[in-house]
């Protein structure tokens, strides 16, 4: 087995856990209350879900590049 | 007590999937091989010839025995039903697959249908199969009424993408997944939940082990795309059904690692039989290792070979160790999930 590949997987692993964690943290405390839209009006309620849909969607992009971060700056540590 | 008594007996009925799904991997063996359904294991030096398709021993382990659950038990047929229609589906769109190597874009299409028997179903029985409250570790959880039904479709394709994504490797799928089901079946016990979710991932768990012992190192059966696919709708729909979204997330991190980077460095939906660069290398010694070609991409694989080749089955332990970390800390998001700051 390659513990140092393990060990270095393993603080990426805690690393995006605890900010996937604060990601749906932000989504419960302060996106999903807001009202972007009024819902009675026509649409209203699917315009608003679109909204904080595409806050969710940023947030994951946001957490995936520092995943992708984090990987490369091993493989080119150890590539080179 | 009257709950402990149905998880027990939910996980005793699951354990004859073991029997089962070993027998059925056995016949298929041997029926595939007989009608020349086999595939090339290329990492080995002598490129055995191995039957293929032979995970489709797993959807009809886990369909027959959602059935038998829901006969003996008099559970509720109807989230069991929409459990057998996904797991199905995606082991049709695996064969398919399979016999007429559909192109690297149709198979995440397919799989986005494999979610339908849940999300309709679920309309017309509201609140038997899901329920669009989101409930987050640590901050309660919020009501999505629009958006959780359409991630219904977009959950099942991608966790069955995925685990069709991570299997290069003999035990690699079976043996990873089986850990996920293990530890969510251990954090599902832990949180109390219902005996059905329970019974299901018990039964994912124990049909994949009788899988695995075929198709570990050397394998003797390979899974195919009908296995890999509908191994991951599994997963994909569990996370609804026993309400684990965000610790199946968590559990398959080794999964989405692998994927994010081979679709961040391809750039399209392709299959790995369709690559010009291969991002491994078998060595004269029999050991894998990194093929440093830089438009080749990162797979999980090729990171854990990165200036260390090593034989195939250090790499799958490896592979097994980053599941079981991740399916560690899908226990304590499961477990934290009841918590709230």
């Amino acid at each position: 087995m390659n513990k140092r590949a393990v060990g270095y997987e393993l603080v990426v692993f805690v690393t995006q856990w605890g900010l996937m964690l604060i990601g749906f943290g932000i989504l419960t405390k302060f996106v999903a209350p807001l009202n972007f839209l009024n819902p009675n009006l026509s649409l209203g309620l699917y315009f608003d879900a679109a909204a904080k849909g595409l806050i969710a969607l940023i947030l994951s992009v946001t957490w995936l590049f520092i995943w992708d971060r984090q990987v490369r700056i091993y493989f080119h540590r150890r590539g080179k | 007590m009257a709950s402990l008594g149905a998880n027990t007996i939910a996980i005793l009925i699951a354990l004859g999937s073991f029997p089962v799904s070993l027998a059925l991997t056995r016949f298929f063996m041997y029926w595939n091989s007989a009608h020349e359904i086999i595939g090339i294991d290329v990492h080995k030096l002598d490129r055995p010839k191995v039957p293929e398709m032979v995970g489709v021993a797993v959807p009809i382990t886990l369909v027959l025995f959602a059935a038998i659950y829901a006969i003996t038990e008099g559970a509720s047929a109807i989230p069991l039903l929409a459990y057998s229609l996904v797991v199905g589906l995606a082991a049709l769109v695996g064969a398919v697959d399979d016999r007429l190597k559909l192109g690297g874009i149709f198979k995440p299409l397919l799989t986005l249908l494999c979610g339908l028997p849940i999300l309709i179903i679920g309309l017309m029985f509201p609140g038997q199969i899901y329920n669009s409250t989101l409930h987050v570790p640590l901050f309660g959880g919020y009501h999505l009424p629009v958006i959780y039904p359409l991630t219904i479709l977009v959950a099942v394709s991608v966790t069955s993408n995925t685990v069709n994504m991570l299997d290069p490797l003999n035990g690699s799928m079976a043996g990873g997944i089986s850990i996920v089901a293990g530890g969510l079946l251990v954090g599902s016990l832990l949180i109390g939940a219902g005996s059905m979710p329970i019974f299901l991932y018990a039964s994912l768990l124990f049909s994949l082990l009788g899988f695995l012992y075929y198709n570990r190192f050397p394998a003797r059966a390979f899974a195919g795309n009908v296995g890999q696919l509908s191994i991951g709708a599994s997963i994909g729909a569990l996370a609804i059904l026993g309400k684990t979204e965000i610790a199946s997330i968590v559990a398959i991190f080794p999964n989405i690692q692998n994927s994010f980077f081979f679709l961040s460095r391809i750039r399209r939906f392709t299959e790995h039989r369709e690559l010009t660069s291969k991002p491994t290398k078998l060595l004269p010694d029999g050991k894998l290792a990194d093929s440093e070609d830089p438009r080749a991409p990162l797979t999980l694989v090729r990171t854990l070979l990165i200036g260390r080749p090593a034989t195939e089955n250090e790499i799958v332990s490896t592979i097994w160790m980053l599941f079981l970390t991740s399916t560690s800390l899908a226990v304590i998001t499961l477990l934290l999930t009841g918590v709230i700051l």
